[in-house]
C-alpha cells in the first residue's frame, strides 16, 4: 500500500511535445498528477523519432528502431513514464467534439506550440473558457504570447544563447559553447510546473481559472538574471572563464591515470587550500607568496593549474577523490553515462529508475527531480506508445461507447499507427 | 490585487544561490518570505561581487539583489538560546520552511525536519544540498564545478578534444533551486489537503541526473557512450553555434522541409545539393556544410542572420550578452524588466517573471528590493509580540 499521491487530484491534459513541456508534466506526474498526453498521428511527439529512421541511431535499443520505431525511441520513453497517451486529430469535426469533452474535464491545458497553433485551430482561451470556465492554461512558446518576435520559434539550444547562458560559458579566451543538453527546455519546464501548482492552489480558493503566458526565454533569462544585474553594475560583460572561477581559485578539471578520465577540484578558502598542499605533499605551498590569499591564488591560477595537473596526471580519480574529501577539499570526478549508473551514491539512494518498457525491455532513466519523505514519487507504468490509452481515456473517463470509439479509429481521428511525421 | 501565493508563510534559513532562487520564485508569487541571516555578515552571497556601492557592498552586491527580491531580513543568532526560540516561533507559523545547509546542521541547530514536525505538523521542509540527505556521498564537500562533474553534465560539455566544461553560470544551483520551488509547492498542497507536512529532499548533484536527457538513457539503450561534440548538436550538423561578423549564433538546420530554406537565405547553391537534403546527409557531409556556410554567416550580423532564418520559418538564434538582453526588442515591448530602486545599490532593471499567469486576475509578479541586512527585525519580531525594547535588548545580547 503506497501513501496518496500529493497531486492525485488534479488532471492536466497535456498537448506538448519534446522537452519543456513535457519536463513539466513529467515533474507533476512523477508526484501522481493524472496527465493526459495528447498526440496527433500525422504529427506525434518529435522525440518518438521519423516513422522509419535510418538504423544505427544509438537512440533505440541496441541502435535498432526495429518495428514501430515510434515506440522504442529513447528520447521519448525516459519522459513519459506514468502519462496516459492518447491520439487526437483536433482537425477532424469527430476529433474537436472529443477533444472539447476532454476540456471540459480538465484542470489544466498544457501546449508548446509555436505561438497561436491552438487559436488558428479555433481554440484560444477565451473559447476554451467557455468549455470549461476555471480552466488554467499554460501556453509556452519560445517568445510569449505577445511582442514582435512571438511568432518566432525556438528549441532549448537557442534559448541558451537567446538567454546569454551560452554567452558565459566557453573556454578561456575562446568562443561561446553550448551545454551539451538543451539546457533551455527543464528550465522553463520547471518554472512552469511550479507556477500551475500556484495557480492551482489559487484557484482552489477564488474558484478562477486563468491563462499563464509562459515565455521560454523570458524564463531562461529569469534564472541567470544576476548577471544582468552585474552588467548594469560593473558596465562588463561576463568573461568566458573555462572552468576558473572568478571568486576563488584553484579550481579546474584536470586529467587523471585512464583514457579521458578528468578530475574537478576546487579550494574555496585558505583552510582547503592548505589541507590541498598537505594532500600533495607540498605543506610548503601554503606559504608561498604566490598562493598564500585567496587574492594571490586568483593572480596565479596557471602556476596553480599546472602544479594540480602534475600531482593527479598518473593518479587514479577515485584515489584522489577519496584522498581530498577525507581533508574536506571540494573534489569530485567527472562521470560519465555508465559511472552514473554504477555508482554506489546514487544506486544508494535510487536516483536512477529501471522501467520495463513492452516494446523495449527494462531499461535506466533518470529518476525524480526530488525525494518527499511522506509521499515519495512512484513510476505507475512505462512511457505509453502511440495512442496506448486511447480505449482506457474515451471509454472509461469520457464514457464513450465502443462503437463510438471504433468509429473514431476507422475514420482516422484516433489510432495507434502514425499516418506522417514531421520531425525537427 | 494579491499574488497567486498570498498568505502563505516561508521561513528561509537559506543562503547562497539554491535555496534563495526557490525562495524568491516564492516571494515573487506573493508569499511572504521571511529570510533568517546570520548577524553581522548576512547570507554569504552578499560578499559576491560585484557591488554598486563599495562602501556598503554587503548591501549591493548583483547577485544578492537579484535572488532576494520580495524577501523580508531577519537577523537570528541560531545558536543562542533565546535565537533559536525565535527560530521556533517562526516555523510554528509557516507553511513551508527552506533550508540549504550542508545535512546535518539543522539537526544540531535543533531544526532538523522531526524537530520541525513536532512544532508544526503542516510545515512543509525543503532541504537543499549538495548530495541530498542520504546516501555515501552525503557529507562530500563540492563546489559548483564539482557538482557538474559528478551530476554527468560536465562529461557532455566541451570541445571531444579538450577538457570537459563547466556552465559559466551557476546553473546546478539555481536548477535546483527552481525544481526546490515545484517540490515546495507540491508539498504544500499535500500538507492543505491533509494536514500532513513532509520533508522534501533534493540533492544539486542529482539535478545535472535529472536533465541529462538523452544522455544516460541512450547508454542504458544501446550501450553508446555520449560525448562532448563541441558546438555540434549531437548526431547533427548545421545545428550549433556558428561565428558571424559581429559574434555568434545559432544555426538550426530543421526540420528537414525547411533546409531548401537555409540554401535560399544564404544565397548559396552548393548548399541546396541533395547529398544535404536530409539530416543524416547533412551529418556525413557536416565539414563541408560548415565550409559553405561559413562565408555568408562572416558577412552577416548576428540578429540579421537570427531574424532571416526566423522569417523562413527555421528556429535560429543568436549568442546574446546582457548588453543585447537589457536591449532586446522582444523583451522591452514585453515590459519584461522591472525597475527598482534600492537606498544603498540605486536602480537597476530586473529580469521581470519567468512565467506571466494572467494579470487580469491576479498581481502577476509581486516585485519589491531585496531588504537591507536586519532591515525587517523589528516588523517581524513585533509581529510575534516582542516589544521594541525586547528587540534592543535580543540586539545588546547578540540574539539579532
Amino acid at each position: 500500500m503506497t501513501a496518496a499521491q500529493p497531486l492525485r487530484n488534479y488532471r492536466i491534459l497535456d498537448l506538448s511535445r519534446i522537452w519543456a513541456g513535457p519536463y513539466c508534466t513529467k515533474l507533476l506526474a512523477d508526484m501522481g498528477a493524472e496527465v493526459i498526453k495528447m498526440e496527433s498521428l500525422r504529427v506525434y511527439d518529435s522525440h518518438r523519432g521519423p516513422v522509419n529512421p535510418a538504423p544505427g541511431i544509438a537512440a533505440y535499443p541496441d541502435s535498432d528502431p526495429g518495428d514501430e520505431a515510434w515506440n522504442r525511441n529513447g528520447w521519448f520513453n525516459c519522459l513519459h513514464m506514468s502519462k496516459y497517451g492518447i491520439t487526437l486529430e483536433l482537425t477532424e469535426a469527430q476529433g474537436r467534439q472529443v477533444f472539447e469533452e476532454l476540456v471540459s474535464i480538465s484542470d489544466v491545458l498544457v501546449e508548446n506550440f509555436r505561438q497561436g497553433s491552438l487559436s488558428r485551430l479555433g481554440y484560444d482561451y477565451d473559447t476554451l473558457r467557455r468549455i470549461r470556465p476555471d480552466l488554467i492554461y499554460a501556453s509556452m512558446p519560445a517568445f510569449g504570447n505577445s511582442g514582435p518576435w512571438q511568432n518566432y520559434v525556438a528549441y532549448g539550444i537557442g534559448q541558451e544563447q537567446l538567454s546569454g547562458m551560452a554567452h558565459m560559458t566557453g573556454y578561456l579566451n575562446d568562443g561561446p559553447m553550448k551545454s551539451g543538453i538543451n539546457h533551455g527546455d527543464p528550465i522553463t519546464g520547471s518554472h512552469a510546473a511550479g507556477v500551475l501548482l500556484a495557480a492551482l492552489r489559487y484557484r482552489k480558493r477564488t474558484g478562477k481559472g486563468m491563462f499563464v503566458d509562459v515565455s521560454q526565454q523570458e524564463s531562461a533569462v529569469a534564472l541567470i538574471g544576476g548577471e544582468v544585474v552585474a552588467y548594469q553594475i560593473s558596465g562588463e560583460e561576463p568573461e568566458r572563464m573555462g572552468n576558473h572561477c572568478a571568486w576563488f581559485a584553484p579550481q579546474n578539471a584536470y586529467p587523471c591515470a585512464g583514457e579521458d578520465r578528468w578530475i574537478t577540484i576546487a579550494a574555496t578558502n585558505d583552510y582547503q587550500w592548505s589541507q590541498l598542499t598537505q594532500a600533495m605533499g607540498q605543506p610548503g605551498l601554503a606559504d608561498d607568496e604566490r598562493f598564500a590569499t585567496n587574492e594571490a591564488r586568483l593572480n596565479h591560477r596557471r602556476e596553480l593549474d599546472e602544479i594540480l595537473g602534475d600531482w593527479v596526471r598518473d593518479q587514479d580519480m577515485w584515489e584522489v577523490t577519496r584522498e581530498l574529501q577525507e581533508r574536506g577539499v571540494p573534489v569530485g570526478p567527472v562521470l560519465r553515462g555508465p559511472d552514473l549508473l554504477e555508482n554506489p551514491h546514487y544506486t544508494d539512494r535510487g536516483t536512477f529508475n529501471n522501467v520495463d518498457h513492452p516494446r523495449v525491455g527494462p531499461k535506466w532513466y533518470q529518476g525524480f527531480a526530488w525525494r518527499m519523505s511522506g509521499t515519495p514519487g512512484q513510476v505507475h507504468w512505462p512511457s505509453p506508445t502511440l495512442g496506448q490509452h486511447n480505449r482506457q481515456i474515451y471509454r472509461d473517463l469520457l464514457g464513450l461507447t465502443d462503437v463510438h470509439i471504433d468509429d473514431l479509429e476507422e475514420t482516422g481521428v484516433i489510432g495507434t499507427k502514425p499516418t506522417g511525421s514531421r520531425i525537427i | 490585487m494579491p499574488g497567486l501565493l498570498e498568505g502563505v508563510k516561508v521561513v528561509d534559513f537559506s543562503h547562497y544561490f539554491a535555496g534563495p532562487y526557490c525562495t524568491k520564485l516564492l516571494a515573487t508569487l506573493g508569499a511572504e518570505v521571511i529570510k533568517v541571516e546570520r548577524p553581522g555578515t548576512g547570507d554569504p552571497v552578499r560578499s559576491i561581487p560585484p557591488f554598486a556601492n563599495s562602501r556598503l557592498a554587503g548591501e549591493s552586491g548583483a547577485w544578492f539583489l537579484y535572488l532576494n527580491t520580495s524577501k523580508k531580513s531577519v537577523t537570528l543568532n541560531l545558536k543562542t538560546e533565546k535565537g533559536h526560540d525565535i527560530a521556533r516561533e517562526l516555523v510554528r507559523q509557516a507553511d513551508i520552511v527552506v533550508e540549504n545547509f550542508a545535512p546535518g546542521v539543522m539537526e544540531r541547530l535543533g531544526l532538523d525536519f522531526d524537530a520541525v514536525h513536532v512544532i508544526n505538523p503542516a510545515a512543509v521542509m525543503t532541504s537543499i544540498s549538495n548530495y541530498g540527505q542520504t546516501g555515501p556521498y552525503r557529507d562530500w564537500k563540492a563546489s559548483e564545478i564539482n557538482l557538474y562533474a559528478t551530476g554527468g553534465l560536465m562529461n557532455i560539455t566541451g570541445e571531444p578534444d579538450e577538457p570537459p566544461l563547466k556552465e559559466g553560470a551557476p546553473l546546478s544551483q539555481l536548477g535546483t533551486g527552481q525544481n526546490a520551488f515545484v517540490a515546495s509547492m507540491t508539498g504544500l498542497l499535500h500538507a492543505e489537503d491533509t494536514g500532513e507536512g513532509q520533508h522534501i529532499d533534493l540533492s544539486i548533484a542529482e539535478y545535472g541526473t535529472n536533465v541529462l536527457e538523452n544522455a544516460l538513457m541512450q547508454f542504458s539503450y544501446s550501450g553508446v557512450e555520449f560525448t562532448r561534440v563541441g558546438n555540434r548538436g549531437y548526431g547533427r550538423a548545421a545545428w550549433g553555434i556558428y561565428p558571424c561578423q559581429d559574434g555568434f549564433v545559432g544555426i538550426i538546420a530543421g526540420p528537414d522541409q525547411n533546409w531548401p530554406e537555409v540554401a535560399n537565405i544564404m544565397e548559396s547553391e552548393e548548399l541546396a545539393d541533395p547529398r544535404f537534403a536530409s539530416r543524416q546527409g547533412r551529418l556525413l557531409n557536416a565539414d563541408e556544410v560548415d565550409a559553405l556556410m561559413l562565408p555568408w554567416l562572416l558577412e552577416h550580423d548576428k540578429v540579421d542572420i537570427f531574424k532571416a532564418g526566423q522569417d523562413h520559418g527555421l528556429g535560429f538564434s543568436f549568442v546574446a550578452g546582457m548588453e543585447d538582453i537589457l536591449e532586446m526588442e522582444q523583451l522591452v515591448a514585453r515590459d519584461y524588466f522591472v525597475e527598482l530602486d534600492h537606498p544603498i545599490a540605486g536602480t537597476y532593471r530586473y529580469p521581470g517573471p519567468p512565467i506571466s499567469p494572467d494579470p487580469g486576475v491576479v498581481q502577476s509578479w509581486v516585485y519589491r528590493r531585496a531588504p537591507l541586512l536586519a532591515e525587517h527585525n523589528l516588523a517581524v519580531l513585533g509581529e510575534l509580540g516582542y516589544s521594541s525594547q525586547d528587540v534592543e535588548r535580543l540586539f545588546a545580547e547578540g540574539v539579532i
